[in-house]
């Protein structure tokens, strides 16, 4: 299923979407494979599944545990594009990659186009690629019907802002905070209302991620974003074992995303 | 002369802003202030005020005549070992803290491996009244305890990061997550020329000032421009700063030395223009230390400073197109180039620098007896001597 279709779907539904990331290979990939299954019919939308790096930038240290966690387990974009592979004849919605851009560097960007394409991979991810450097991996992505997700914060220029919706395709990615990934009790205020105008003069539909992690900014989030993204407390729940905690959370959120 | 780097950041193919969304519109409040501010005449006044008043500059260009005999040509060293806080940091901290001062900024962060870095930006912060903190490895905090202490003398608070291979590599990840969060009121001083487009072609201008004396100085020793220039490279920042004001004079040859560690076909070592392949690490794509996943190698030096596994973007458009040549000293080296400085010229070299000063020691044959090699002289030893004894089995 591509991204607009699954968009598409949530219109009519009368919901905003729910996106859930996972680190391939945090505790292993097999696990990977299975909780994507139970994410999915605990009502998530989308998958995003992350890609381990040795120097994880933009992330908190939820994010840099698990994949330092993957990495120790040998996970690497060849096995996870496997998986990628088995998830493509059991998961029913669609699955992003997210990855820093150096180990699809090192694969080849052609390559991995066209192997993220083969696995049924929707669309990609890439915290260090903004924009401007983009234009080579786009046009690769393109050739094979993959979308390159771009990021947008409060902080993008009004210029760039422009040059961004522009390109835009599958979904606007919506940086909620100042800072790496990670919880936050609360959002700042001024998230709401940008991601509210955005969203009139964006063709894509926008996501919220980064902080989000309670029911009361799920809440807020629904009347103005088309999509939330959770991240780091997914992990930080497997990671301490709590499965059916999160799966609980996360029909809960399911239900909170319904519009009346 | 065609001008790099381009307006992209882009030396040939390396460099370039792979940064997160979040630090685009700092990077470009950054370039907007450096190419207005930065490069105004008032700045340039004031920052050179402070260069020659404050750390001390020009820095001598010394002709090591024991040294040289030793060698069989006319060694100069270019004493940046003396400037203020004993190394060329200084000039760069100097000019991006001014800087971020006039930008507005009220605190300044920055990244260190041998700590020189981070007392220089210490340094300046407390001259110019910002407040300060620096990110050092926690393995780096212990052989450059010296380091530590000092930053803390000079106001600065010093987080020890314990993630990755707690060295210099995982500093700068751990001050860019926090400018990432703080670029409001904050300034990352990047300690070297690697980075987001403009700190490459930034830092290397601040640094240049090495160049241009060593140029005025050796045309007034030797009436002529030198035929070598030697330097340690690890991010790049001493070396691009003596190389680049020579960059057109196409008969001055460069030499870039990298550290070997335990050797260059072992897997610890630093040696990222000798072994690595391109790819993109902290903001920019350059040569890097990787595994064929993408991944970042470990590295390993007896000289914190060059213990990372990237380079400037500038090196690498330098090594593809044959500009300068670079090479590798291992740590058993470079520890015997640091005793023999220390003994003929009575110049206790920091470790870093010792890997230049290998070269020559390692390749005496290659130099003439006429020729003349300006080494820079990157740091004083003063920091690693503590290690070095260790390292001796010597208890202090």
């Amino acid at each position: 299923m591509t991204i607009q279709q699954r968009f598409d779907q949530l219109k009519k539904e009368k919901r905003s979407g729910l996106i859930a990331y996972i680190t391939a290979g945090c505790p292993d990939l097999a696990f990977t494979q299975e909780f994507a299954l139970r994410l999915q019919d605990a009502g998530v939308d989308f998958i995003e599944i992350g890609v381990p790096f040795s120097d994880p930038v933009a992330d908190g240290p939820v994010l840099q545990q698990a994949s330092q966690k993957a990495l120790e387990n040998r996970t690497n974009l060849r096995s996870i594009l496997r998986l990628c592979d088995k998830l493509k004849k059991t998961l029913g919605i669609p699955y992003l990659l997210m990855t820093y851009f150096n180990p699809v560097f090192r694969y080849g960007l052609k390559n991995f186009a066209r192997d993220c394409c083969e696995n049924g991979v929707s669309g990609v991810i890439v915290p260090d690629l903004p924009f401007e450097e983009s234009n080579d991996f786009r046009l690769e992505l393109e050739k094979y019907g993959v979308e390159q997700i771009l990021f947008l914060s409060s902080t993008t220029s009004t210029q760039r802002r422009k040059k961004i919706l522009d390109a835009a395709r599958g979904f606007i990615y919506y940086i909620a905070v100042c800072g790496v990934t990670g919880m936050r009790e609360f959002l700042p205020e001024e998230t709401y209302q940008d991601v509210a105008t955005l969203r009139k003069n964006s063709k894509v539909p926008i996501a919220v991620g980064f902080g989000i992690s309670n029911a009361e900014q799920v809440r807020r989030l629904k009347s103005c974003a088309d999509a939330i993204i959770i991240g780091s407390f997914v992990m930080r729940e497997i990671m301490a074992g709590n499965y059916q905690t999160l799966l609980e959370t996360i029909k809960n959120f399911h239900n909170i995303l319904e519009k009346e | 002369m065609k001008k790099i780097p381009d307006r992209r950041g882009r030396f040939g193919i390396y460099g370039g802003r792979f940064a997160p969304e979040t630090l685009m519109a700092p990077i470009e409040e950054l370039q907007r202030a450096y190419f207005t501010i930065g490069k105004s005449s008032a700045f340039r006044k004031e920052l050179d005020y402070y260069l020659s008043h404050y750390a001390g500059r020009p820095t001598p260009l010394y002709f090591a005549g024991n040294f040289s005999k030793h060698i069989g040509c006319r060694v100069y060293l270019k004493r940046e070992d003396l400037a203020f806080t004993g190394s060329h940091k200084i000039n760069n901290t100097l000019g991006q803290v001014l800087l971020a001062k006039k930008m507005g900024k009220t605190r300044v962060i920055a990244e260190t491996g041998a700590g020189q870095h981070g007392v220089a930006t210490a340094t300046a912060a407390a001259l110019l009244e910002l407040e300060c903190e620096i990110y050092m490895g926690e393995i780096d905090m212990q052989r450059q305890a010296l380091n530590v202490y000092r930053m803390r003398l000079l106001g600065a608070k010093v987080n020890c990061v314990k993630t990755g291979s707690r060295t210099l590599k995982d500093a700068i990840n751990e001050a860019m997550r926090d400018w990432i969060a703080s670029f409001k009121n904050t300034h990352y001083v990047i300690g070297s020329v690697v980075g987001f487009h403009p700190f490459p072609e930034m830092v290397r201008n601040f640094q240049s000032v090495i160049g241009r004396e060593a140029k005025k100085q050796i045309l007034k020793l030797e009436k002529k421009l030198p035929d070598y220039l030697v330097a340690c490279v690890g991010g790049g920042s001493n070396s691009l700063g003596l190389f680049y004001p020579f960059y057109s004079h196409t008969t001055v040859k460069f030499i870039g030395v990298e550290a070997a560690g335990r050797g260059i076909n072992t897997e610890h070592h630093s040696a990222t223009l000798c072994k690595g392949m391109p790819g993109v690490l902290h903001g920019s794509f350059s040569y890097v230390l990787q595994d064929d996943d993408g991944q970042i190698h470990p590295t390993h030096s007896i000289s914190a400073g060059l213990d990372y596994p990237g380079t400037g973007p500038e090196h690498s458009y330098y090594k593809d197109t044959g500009r300068a040549e670079y090479y590798a000293a291992t740590d058993r080296q470079a520890l015997n180039a640091f005793f023999v400085l220390s003994k003929t010229e009575g110049i206790i070299p920091a470790l870093e620098s010792a890997h230049a000063i290998a070269y020559l020691i390692e390749n005496r044959q290659r130099f003439r007896s006429d020729e003349i090699v300006i080494v820079c002289l990157s740091g004083r030893g003063d920091k690693d001597v503590a290690e070095v004894a260790k390292l001796e089995g010597v208890s202090l």
